[in-house]
């Protein structure tokens, strides 16, 4: 150990800050939320130095994790809003990911206007996402919004996008999908500039249809990046609560994970950060299962080191 | 000026065995010297260029520069400068920025690196050059900058490796002899990395063979081609390679098919109670027997005309297993794919005998 | 050798190589023109939008051009809704701020991660990823904590450090794989020109990394410029302390929103943002791309 201290001192001192930064504002807190999940912490136990009031919070075990596990609406359905993260995650990514590689490879073809193209599809991305919230929620709006303003002229049925139905979940999916497509087409378009064009000659003159070509070629070049942005995509949507949070607020039909977790934390005189940190930990798990089992499904394929 | 010095220098890959990329390499590089280090890949000698660059870690033992041991000094301490098989130029610089940088870290007043830089471009015809990009030029003025860039430091010893793979064959040749030209005149210590034995026979006047991370033979090119430690050696330099065969002995001698070689009285002290030798000659060694000439019979499988001569490629059966022997023969009257010639020594001396298990050279 | 003639002579039926037929190319621009608008047309609703007086907003009925005026933006500007001024800049200060430490700070580390196989590199990176995994917010009260304990608590600096947390992990991801694509041939060379490791860092590869800065550097701005929650949760309450994310929620009432007022605050904070975007857009594949290929 204390060899590797003195060849790599320079890469330790690289790392440093960041180690520091994650240790003390990430690591730390996450072993603190980690214990609040084993009390009854909220607004009223929780020390206040403004009120000068001691923290009178109190070790209760696994009452939280039991209260949650049990699926009891007062505790937020788990498993009915487990299900539904697990729709939305799966359906945003899945949207994302097929957009965003139709995109690339349209634009990955020489043709003219293509930096135009570019810029317009990238836009989204670089609008903030709470503007970009606004937006939709503004458009989406059942009476004055340009969205049913279009159907209406075109002859469909104009819906409460925003209201207490699974059209709800609709409007966040296409929401999200709009703002993520950006960075999956992106990334994939840099996937796809790194296949070599002489794989592509090479298949063609093997014979290969460009359908083929496609299939032998493009998708194993693309494998490499796939597997990350799809992690990650994963990852994110399944976290993502500002977009559905600020387009539809809180609506049983929208909620996910990570929305009830805000709720609890945000809204109502309680204040539960007790049941809130739970949930914050259950999600964690989820995603740490997820995460592993992808990354040996990737490794029995060959792929990932 | 100086002279370089392996002293028992091994680099040890940490892994499960750990791997001895260089094994105790022993060499010593005179003032002035142009050494080539010569080797098949994974035969440690690029390893062995780094070690002394301090760009890789001697584990074992030291390696001294001037004298001076280096072995825990960093790059930047040697006074060294290096040539990358990439030639490595900063693409963010032009050629003059890439040649006078190491001038500017040392804080050389910026008139004399002005100055250094085109002197330098004048020798190596850069002058043109120095404002553009490495992106805006050509292979082989990439090279040159990368040779400049190492001239210009006047560093005490160059390291090269692989300088010349990424060039064409003509234009190899060509920046061969310039190099080569060059070291004479600047007169600076040379090591120099190579897979090619053509570049390591025309280059160096000393060539350090190594394989598995073993120095296997260090000595002059006529040296290397004349008397090869070992049949590694002796299989490695020459174009064709060598013909090495293990063959039967006897008190007459070695015994190639129809072809009984004697060995001199010394050569048969030193094979002392072997039964079997591991036999060597070279191409140009061998030649056409007339038909009442005693000759091994070789079927002819392909001929190469090189225009002077023809290397001809045919099978001979020794015990009873077909042999590949390639033999040199005058370039307009080679013999035809599928005729069966008597092939004999040109001169019973030019022959080398190796241990058939060890490889060491047996001769005295 | 007759025969090869005769082939090249006959007359040349297919396309010429790359070349698309009329229907095909039309297709592909068509396919091109929709998503685009689809891409564009939220923002450019909005930017109508923030011409109007509040109340045309909301008509059932909306139309390109009603009773439009630059009336909004004035509003906004000048304060008549909040310290619109005062936001602005705190914005500016944390997103630049924010930018500048976190792309340093990933830069350190994907570079070591990248060159050095030390001891420990690999569970920094796997680390970095399960750190995403948690849902940030819940960690408020924890992270409050820590600030008031450090002091920060309710100091821009305090949240630029919360931002870099969010920030850096991805960064550094994406930095690491850009720097994997710089031969370490490079790193050698300085070396042995006479640079010490921290030399080679600096004085070649981040000139050499600017497409990967650049992205990161974007990546890193647009966490801070639009968050709301930490934002909300972390600076002090006065009005001349927020930042745009959270001030811009005083157009968001109760029950009722002042579209018209929201739509032209949104453009004006969106400006910056695109503005940063647009500079960075020609790096924005060659950099994303060579931190996710190589993962």
């Amino acid at each position: 150990m204390r060899a590797s201290i003195g060849r790599y001192w320079y890469a330790y001192a690289m790392v440093l800050p960041v180690v520091v930064v994650i240790a003390v504002l990430v690591l730390y807190p996450l072993v603190q939320g980690v214990y609040f999940t084993f009390t009854d912490i909220n607004e009223s136990t929780i020390a206040n130095p403004v009120l000068d009031r001691e923290a009178s919070y109190e070790f209760v075990g696994l009452r939280n994790y039991l209260n949650v596990l049990s699926g009891d609406a007062s505790f937020g359905a788990f498993w009915a809003t487990l299900l539904r993260t697990v729709i939305w995650t799966g359906t945003c990514v899945v949207l994302t990911y097929g957009t965003g590689l139709g995109l690339a490879l349209l634009l990955n073809r020489p043709m003219r206007l293509r930096g135009l193209y570019r810029v317009l599809l990238i836009l989204p991305w670089a609008v903030p996402a709470f503007i970009s919230a606004f937006a939709w929620k503004y458009m989406f709006n059942s009476q004055y919004g340009i969205i049913n303003q279009l159907l209406g002229s075109l002859g469909l049925p104009q819906p409460v996008w925003l209201g207490q139905s699974d059209l709800a979940l609709v409007a966040v999916i296409i929401v999200n999908v709009w703002l993520g497509v950006p960075f999956m087409m992106v990334a994939l378009l840099g996937g796809l500039q790194s296949i070599p064009a002489d794989l592509y000659e090479a298949a063609e003159v093997d014979g290969a249809t460009p359908w083929q070509r496609f299939r032998e070629v493009t998708l194993p070049g693309l494998r490499s990046v796939s597997s990350t942005v799809v992690l990650l995509g994963v990852i994110w949507t399944f976290n993502m609560f500002p977009v559905i949070y600020l387009v539809a607020g809180q609506n049983p039909n929208t909620r996910i994970l990570v929305t009830y977790a805000f709720e609890r934390f945000f809204s109502g005189a309680s204040r539960d950060y007790a049941v809130a940190s739970t949930y914050g930990v259950l999600i964690l798990s989820v995603l740490l299962v997820f995460a592993s089992f992808y990354r040996r499904a990737l490794r029995r394929q060959g792929e990932l080191v | 000026m100086a002279e370089v010095a392996y002293d028992s220098a091994s680099r040890i890959y940490t892994g499960n065995p750990p791997v001895r990329a260089v094994d105790q390499l022993n060499l010593d590089v005179a003032d002035g010297e142009f050494l080539v280090l010569v080797g098949p890949s994974g035969s440690g000698k690029s390893t062995a260029l780094r070690m002394l660059a301090g760009l890789e870690d001697v584990d074992e033992g030291a390696i001294k520069i001037g004298g001076k041991d280096v072995t825990n000094v960093p790059p930047k301490g040697r006074d060294i400068a290096m040539v990358f098989q990439s030639y490595a130029l900063y693409p963010h610089m032009t050629v003059a920025e890439n040649m006078g940088f190491a001038l500017k870290l040392r804080g050389t007043p910026k008139q004399e690196i002005k100055d250094k830089v085109a002197e330098a471009a004048k020798m190596l015809d850069l002058t043109k050059y120095l404002d553009r990009k490495p992106k805006a030029l050509s292979g082989g003025q990439r090279q040159r900058v990368a040779m400049g860039r190492a001239i210009v430091r006047e560093p005490s010893v160059f390291l090269m490796d692989e300088p010349l793979s990424n060039l064409d064959a003509k234009l190899r040749v060509e920046t061969r002899a310039n190099i080569a030209a060059l070291q004479q005149r600047l007169g600076t210590t040379t090591i120099y990395v190579t897979h090619d034995q053509v570049e390591a026979m025309t280059m160096g006047h000393r060539v350090a063979v190594l394989k598995d991370g073993l120095l296997q033979q260090c000595a002059s090119p006529r040296e290397l081609y004349d008397r090869p430690a070992n049949a590694f050696v002796a299989g490695f330099i020459g174009s064709p390679a060598m013909n090495l065969k293990t063959v039967p002995i006897t008190a007459e001698g070695a015994q190639l098919d129809g072809l009984t070689v004697p060995l001199s009285r010394a050569s048969l002290d030193k094979v002392g109670g072997l039964t079997e030798v591991t036999f060597g000659v070279r191409p140009e060694s061998l030649k056409l027997a007339g038909a009442d000439e005693q000759g091994m019979e070789l079927t002819v499988e392909l001929v190469e005309e090189l225009g002077a001569d023809a290397y001809v490629y045919g099978s001979v059966r020794i015990g009873g297993t077909p042999e590949r022997f390639i033999v040199r023969v005058d370039g307009r009257t080679p013999p035809a794919f599928g005729q069966t010639v008597k092939v004999a020594l040109r001169d019973a001396g030019e022959i080398h005998l190796f241990h058939p298990e060890s490889g060491a050279r047996l001769e005295a | 050798m007759t025969m090869t003639l005769q082939a090249t002579a006959k007359p040349v039926v297919a396309a010429k190589r790359g070349q698309r037929s009329r229907a095909a190319s039309f297709g592909l621009h068509a396919v091109l023109v929709v998503a685009s608008v689809i891409a564009v047309f939220p923002v450019f609703w909005v930017l109508v939008t923030s011409f109007k007086p509040d109340e045309r907003a909301i008509e059932p009925s909306p139309q390109l051009v009603n009773n439009s005026s630059l009336d909004n933006y004035v509003d906004v500007v000048s304060g008549a809704e909040g310290s619109f001024g005062y936001w602005f800049a705190n914005s500016v200060l944390i997103a630049l701020l924010t930018t500048v430490i976190a792309v340093f700070l990933s830069a350190t580390t994907g570079y070591a991660v990248s060159r050095f196989r030390f001891p420990g590199s690999r569970p920094l990176l796997v680390s970095f990823l399960v750190v995403q995994m948690f849902p940030f917010a819940v960690l408020i009260v924890p992270l409050f904590n820590v600030l008031l304990a450090l002091g920060l608590q309710g100091t821009s600096i305090g949240l630029v450090l919360v931002y870099c947390t969010t920030a850096v992990p991805f960064c550094t991801y994406m930095l690491k794989g850009y720097f994997d694509t710089i031969p370490t041939d490079i790193d050698e060379s300085g070396r042995v020109d006479g640079l010490s490791p921290f030399g080679v860092f600096w004085r070649l590869v981040l000139p050499l990394a600017r497409p990967g800065l650049a992205v990161t550097a974007f990546y890193a701005f647009l966490t801070a410029w639009g968050e709301v929650a930490f934002a909300s949760a972390f600076l002090s309450a006065e009005d001349t302390s927020k930042t745009l994310a959270v001030g811009l929620q005083v157009f968001v009432q109760q029950n009722r929103v002042e579209w018209g007022h929201l739509a032209a605050a949104s453009i004006l904070v969106a400006i910056p943002a695109v503005i940063v975007f647009y500079l960075v857009q020609r790096f924005l594949v060659a950099g994303l791309a060579a931190g996710a290929v190589k993962g």
